[in-house]
């Protein structure tokens, strides 16, 4: 046993004996390294939570935004991402979690990884691009305190990204930043300078005590300059935004309670802008602002200098910075909360930095762009590299030159009293109005904005100073006006700059004076003639200015309107029928106001009238304001300014209820007969048939309603009668419209104690004859006129049943012949004179009835026959019942 | 006493009987006439119930009557130029004039002609005062119509001109005529115009509250006195009602007469110039240039009375009459001082008042100023507490008295009971 067990045991450690080229054996324990390996990445949940929409990693809203809180940055700027996906493919979900959504991204502004705040940035974006500032409202005390906090950050990354955060906001929400706009300004000026916390002793010695200095952080990786250049820009349109806000005033107010609600909505509206809402609060944030300001401008300009010669040349970045300074300060000016403040506060800017705006600004005025090309390229090379977040904005000499101007003209105060040896500001406003108007009559084509900060420029030195240099400026802004081929935008421009100062004059004696400004409103007229239809806009524009002083009286106005009046008002080509008609109306009311209306005006306008291009109420309102113009009128009881003498008056009356002159009149005769109903015996004259808009003549009562006033009616008369029987008697062709108006305006003005010529009458009768042909086809107005006419002058009816000669007509005329005397004898106006002419009716009736014997009994002549009975039983009728009383 | 009596006075531009003449408003009587020359057209104004002036037409000089003497001429005022209108404040301190393109404001009780305002490019037609004074709005042949406060107006301020308070430009032809409604300060002003429309403002703020278009020009403009209607006279010799308390609230609408109160009268033929509505907002009065004057009655829209002149009508205005009219006897409170033609009479020689300052102060305005409610509360008060406490206890030196008196009584009281008892204790004890 004990044998087979040693046997059996083996040594522990048996030594292996190795031996020379053979492979050494392999240890029992030796690890087989013959596999491979394959990673698995689970990027994606692999549990599929079908409740909520998810991103393609399968994670849900709720997973992202705790995966913002993780302390490792990838994994935030992971979860960002995804939620820009989550929100792209789910846009309803930014509806459900908003609130969670903001206030998480809000939180991580202040990230201190740099992708993860470029990555919340863009998140922002794309939220506030898909929610309406409504919705975000009550969420933006939030962002706003987060915004400030990063803005405010100590570490100068933060400080700038904060900035793209802010414009993000200036785009989307511009309405909601400037409801709070005093935290965002004094976060601004911590962006560019810190509150010094020097003692006494500084203070002393600067005499002010100013608080704030400029700040210079050498950490950063851009200049101090572009760094305060790009706050300044964001600071600009912050300002804006907070600038329009205060303009977007309540709507008028309408009828009555409204009124009452307007002031309350102002306050309302003021106190949401806290903190400048008084002139005290604007003034002490100014006077924390501008000497930081003053500061920047004075960096940017030394550093400058010592590089070049000549001081006034400059690099394109601190052009930009100066241009933003000066941005910045106009601003400035106008956020008084009150319109009635502003001169307050200019009067303190003046009275606190004009010394230092003289020196500083001033010196080098104007300035220019450094010319050295391969400088700039290397240097916008480099920039670009370096600080892709300032934007490549590159502002002109022009731009800066202009508006400096306007910042220094705002400090001129209003001189009280007039006198060449108290003009404090002539020396450093001298090279300011030298430049401004060679910038103006250079010639050279203005951008609009350029133009319109100019005009204003312009405006205040005109209305401050009161000296005859005011003159020259208005006469470089005529010339630029004179210019060919400006857009509308800037002719618009130019034209309300003149018509303001215009409607100005009657403060200063001066403007009301200029030559420029006369010479401006005489060229009015021709302007618009020249216009034509073109542009209907732009000929509004010159008529307001016309027309305003035009009602003022003034000389040189009226003396061109009256040169140019015959164009402006001619009947074919002239301004008054292609403009619309708003504009009609204006020209209309214009000549209210021309000292005198020549014969060819006259004419021009009656054929207005009567040509059919402007409406039928205007016509009739033309005629009205002749007639106040007129001595017949007698409105001005007075005053013996009248300006159409009574013989044109009459004639442009008459001409008008002719409705053809005397020329059309005389080719109808000769025409040929195709447009013209021939004469037969039942019409003694041919009609021409008016087309139908020409014939709806509502004037003509217009024109009655004037003879009527004129003065006796006799006399008016009798100049009507000597009128038609001169020009008209001898025609053979009489258009529709003219013969209807004819008998209407003879019913009218016709009194019992005036006996008509004869040739009048018969002219008359022929007329109205001819008119009664065409019975069937004629509109209710005509018949009317005839009947009225017939009715007033019994003569005319007996001449008009004299001339029914049954014997001339033929067959087909017959019928034709009959329904008129049956339709006369149905009117009842007409009853009584037709009983008085009895026996030429029944002589008329007689020869009808003989004449279609031959024929069986027509249904016309039954039913004339059955008229002419009723009413011959109704007078005898009447007679029985005189006879019985 | 009876009602106030309303009377109409009228002118024509003929002026051949008389230069102007009162009628009865409710019978149609001829009451006065006064003569000497004619008046222009809105230049006729009765001044304090005690004058009557009237501008001549086409000349450069006022007529003036002492209200009670009909038919004598009694003065006339030389103006520097023609006067289009003339008016008189309604408390008869001020006179207006629009003579040319100029306002002439004169004192009516020194003369002095306070301030000359060129603020129109044109000549004026119609100057208004609102009902207590304050302010007058003048219209003129260049489309404006100006708001003038009387007090900034008349402040002797030689460095800057008196500015209008509100210049109202919407007119695009000359204005024609001005109302003035009551209220004060606060009232509402319509103004007619040849461009075919009337328009309303509100005077305190210069907005313009409506815009009525016609399709005529209006020659003449008056609300009644409730300012239910707004009439219109237009010059083809219709004279439109317009009702102001439509439900529609745009601000700009063309008159369409209708059933609801927009309805036209007609009767004139010519352009009617002159409208006024009695105090009881019952009758109508147009002028017009045919001639005539009717009496209208608003409600039925006819024409109750006709009366004919001999010329254009110029002025035609209802008005209580003034107590002065129908006394021969009486004589005008102040004599009508010499009315300067020139701004600072200092300068021309006579200047006796120079450094001082002459104050008038309108008569209701003299009166002891009232007393505020506060202070009419608190006497009433006392009033009330002293009934009880003058039956409590008296006052003062009542007090004293009374006590004393109370005293004297008590000790003569005293006095008889110890009598009483003396005598009854000593007839009680007596030993019988």
């Amino acid at each position: 046993m004990t044998k087979s067990k040693k046997k059996k045991r083996q040594d522990d450690f048996q030594k292996v004996k190795l031996k020379v080229g053979k492979t050494k054996p392999k240890a029992d324990n030796a690890t087989n390294i013959n596999f491979r390996t394959k990673g698995i990445h689970l990027t994606e949940q692999l549990k599929k939570d079908g409740s909520a929409p998810t991103t393609h990693r399968k994670l849900n809203i709720k997973d992202l935004l705790s995966q913002l809180h993780h302390y490792s940055g990838t994994v935030k700027q992971g979860a960002l991402v995804g939620l820009r996906e989550l929100l792209t493919l789910h846009p309803s979900e930014l509806d459900q979690h908003l609130s969670s959504l903001l206030s998480e991204v809000a939180a991580v502004f202040t990230d201190k990884d740099p992708n993860v705040r470029m990555s919340a940035t863009r998140l922002l974006r794309f939220i506030a691009q898909s929610v309406p500032a409504e919705r975000t409202c009550p969420f933006f005390p939030l962002l706003s305190a987060h915004l400030s906090c990063a803005m405010t950050h100590i570490e100068t990354g933060i400080q700038e990204d904060a900035l793209k955060v802010l414009d993000v906001l200036l785009d989307h929400y511009p309405a909601l930043l400037a409801a709070r706009p005093a935290l965002l300004l004094t976060n601004f000026l911590e962006l560019i300078s810190h509150k010094s916390t020097g003692g006494g002793a500084r203070k002393g010695q600067e005499g002010k005590g100013r608080s704030w200095a400029l700040s210079v952080n050498p950490n950063r990786n851009v200049t101090g300059q572009q760094w305060r250049l790009t706050v300044l820009l964001r600071y600009v349109h912050t300002y804006t935004c907070v600038e329009l806000a205060e303009d977007t005033h309540p709507p008028l107010p309408t009828y009555s309670a409204d009124s009452l609600s307007c002031p309350f909505l102002n306050v309302s509206l003021f106190s949401t802008v806290e903190g400048l809402s008084s002139v005290e609060a604007v003034r002490g944030f100014a006077s924390t602002l501008v000497p930081l300001l003053l500061d920047v401008w004075v960096e940017a300009s030394v550093s400058d200098r010592s590089k070049t010669d000549s001081a006034h040349l400059l690099t394109p970045d601190a052009m930009a910075l100066m241009y933003q300074v000066l941005s910045v300060l106009q601003l400035l000016r106008k956020l008084t909360p009150q319109r009635e403040h502003q001169d307050a506060l200019d009067a303190w800017f003046r009275s606190e930095y004009l010394g230092e705006f003289k020196q500083q600004f001033m010196k080098n005025f104007p300035y220019g762009n450094l010319d050295t090309p391969k400088q700039r390229k290397r240097k916008d090379a480099k920039s670009s590299k370096q600080t892709p977040t300032v934007p490549g904005q590159v502002v002109e000499p022009l731009a800066l030159n202009i508006l400096l101007c306007q910042v220094m003209v705002s400090m001129v105060i209003l001189n009280q009293r007039e006198g060449p040896a108290q003009e404090p500001d002539a020396d450093w406003l001298m090279p300011l109005r030298g430049f401004v108007q060679e910038t103006l009559s250079s010639g050279a084509k203005l951008s609009h904005r350029h133009l319109h900060t100019l005009l204003e420029t312009v405006w205040r030195m005109v209305i401050t100073q009161r000296s005859r240099v005011t003159e020259d400026l208005l006469q470089a802004v005529y010339v630029q006006y004179q210019q060919m081929n400006l857009n509308l935008q800037t002719r618009t421009l130019l034209l309300s700059f003149f018509s303001r100062l215009y409607l100005q004059e009657h403060n200063h004696i001066h403007i009301a004076r200029s030559k420029v400004l006369s010479r401006w409103l005489a060229a009015l007229p021709i302007q618009l003639s020249q216009l034509g239809h073109r542009n209907p806009a732009l000929s509004g524009w010159l008529l307001l200015s016309i027309q305003a002083a035009a009602s003022r009286g003034n000389k040189d106005l009226l003396k061109s309107l009256h040169t140019h009046a015959c164009r402006l008002y001619d009947p074919q080509e002239g301004s008054v029928v292609l403009l619309p008609a708003e504009s009609q109306q204006r020209l209309v009311q214009l000549l209210y106001f021309l000292p005198v209306i020549p014969q060819g005006l006259l004419a021009n306008l009656s054929r207005c009238c009567t040509a059919g291009r402007f409406s039928a109420s205007l016509a009739a309102s033309l005629i009205r304001i002749i007639h106040l113009r007129s001595s017949l009128s007698g409105w001005s009881v007075g005053s013996p300014d009248t300006a159409v003498c009574d013989v044109d008056y009459i004639s442009f009356l008459f001409s008008i209820l002719t409705g053809f002159s005397s020329d059309e009149l005389s080719t109808l005769q000769e025409a040929g007969d195709e447009s013209v109903l021939p004469p037969s015996p039942l019409s003694p004259l041919s009609l021409y048939p008016t087309p139908l808009e020409q014939f709806t003549h509502h004037w003509d009562v217009e024109v009655c309603h004037c003879l009527e006033t004129l003065g006796s009616r006799s006399q008016c008369f009798d100049v009507l009668q000597n009128g038609i029987c001169k020009n008209l008697t001898g025609l053979a062709v009489v258009p529709d419209s003219m013969a209807a108006g004819l008998l209407r305006a003879v019913a009218r003005l016709l009194d019992q104690s005036v006996l008509p010529s004869e040739a009048l009458l018969r002219f008359l009768s022929h007329c109205c004859l001819s008119l009664l042909s065409l019975v069937l086809t004629l509109q209710e107005a005509v018949w009317g006129a005839c009947v009225a006419a017939l009715g007033s002058v019994p003569r005319l009816l007996r001449m008009v049943l004299q001339l029914l000669r049954v014997g001339d007509l033929c067959e087909e005329e017959l019928p034709q012949l009959a329904q008129i005397l049956s339709l006369l004898l149905q009117h009842t106006t007409l009853r009584n004179h037709m009983l008085a002419n009895a026996s030429l009716l029944q002589h008329i009736i007689q020869d009808l009835t003989r004449y279609c014997q031959g024929e069986a009994r027509e249904q016309w002549l039954t039913d004339l026959l059955y008229c002419y009975s009723v009413t011959m039983a109704t007078h005898r009728g009447n007679l029985g019942l005189r006879d019985i009383y | 006493m009876s009602a106030p009596m309303e009377i109409i006075v009228c002118a024509d531009s003929a002026g051949q009987l008389w230069n102007c003449a009162v009628i009865e408003l409710h019978s149609g009587t001829n009451l006065l006439s006064y003569r000497g020359g004619n008046s222009s057209p809105r230049a006729l104004t009765v001044l304090n119930g005690e004058y009557i002036l009237g501008a001549q037409l086409g000349k450069n000089f006022i007529n003036v009557w002492e209200i009670q003497r009909k038919d004598q001429l009694q003065q006339k005022i030389v103006c520097p130029g023609v006067v289009t209108c003339l008016t008189s404040s309604p408390n008869g301190l001020y006179l207006v004039a629009g003579i040319a393109e100029a306002i002439y404001l004169w004192e009516v009780s020194t003369g002095n002609l306070l301030a000359i305002l060129s603020r129109h490019y044109q000549d004026l037609t119609c100057l208004r005062f609102t009902d207590d004074s304050s302010h007058f709005i003048s219209g003129g042949k260049d489309n404006l119509a100006l708001v003038w406060s009387l007090a900034s107006v008349v402040q002797l301020d030689s460095t800057n001109a008196p500015e209008p308070r509100h210049v109202l430009s919407r007119h695009s032809l000359p204005i024609t005529d001005i109302h003035c409604g009551l209220m004060g300060p606060q009232a509402r002003v319509a103004t007619a115009s040849l461009d075919q429309t009337v328009k309303l403002w509100e005077l305190s703020s210069g907005e313009m509250l409506l815009s009525v278009l016609f399709d005529v020009g209006i020659m003449s403009v008056t609300l009644d006195p409730c300012e239910y209607y707004l009439f219109c006279g237009g010059s083809d010799g219709g004279i439109f009602q317009v009702s102001l308390c439509s439900q529609s609230l745009s601000r700009d609408k063309t008159f369409q007469s209708d059933n609801e109160g927009n309805q036209v009268f007609k009767g004139h033929r010519n352009l009617v110039t002159c409208l006024s509505v009695s105090m009881d907002g019952t009758l109508l009065l147009s002028g017009s240039h045919d001639e005539t004057i009717r009496l209208w009655d608003i409600q039925s829209k006819q024409s109750i009375r006709s009366i004919n002149q001999k010329g254009p009508v110029t002025n035609a205005f209802i008005i209580p009459a003034p107590a002065n009219m129908f006394l021969p006897d009486s004589r005008p409170g102040i004599p009508l001082p010499r009315f300067s033609r020139h701004l600072n009479p200092s300068e021309q020689g006579e200047g006796v008042e120079t450094g001082g300052v002459c104050v008038r102060l309108a008569p209701h305005t003299q009166v002891r100023p009232k007393e505020t409610y506060l202070e009419k509360a608190d006497k009433l008060y006392s009033l009330m507490s002293a009934v009880t406490d003058k039956s409590v206890f008296g006052s003062g030196e009542n007090t004293k008295v009374r006590v004393s008196e109370l005293e004297e009584e008590v000790r003569t009281l005293k006095k008889v009971n110890k009598d009483l008892y003396d005598f009854s204790a000593q007839l009680l004890t007596k030993p019988n």
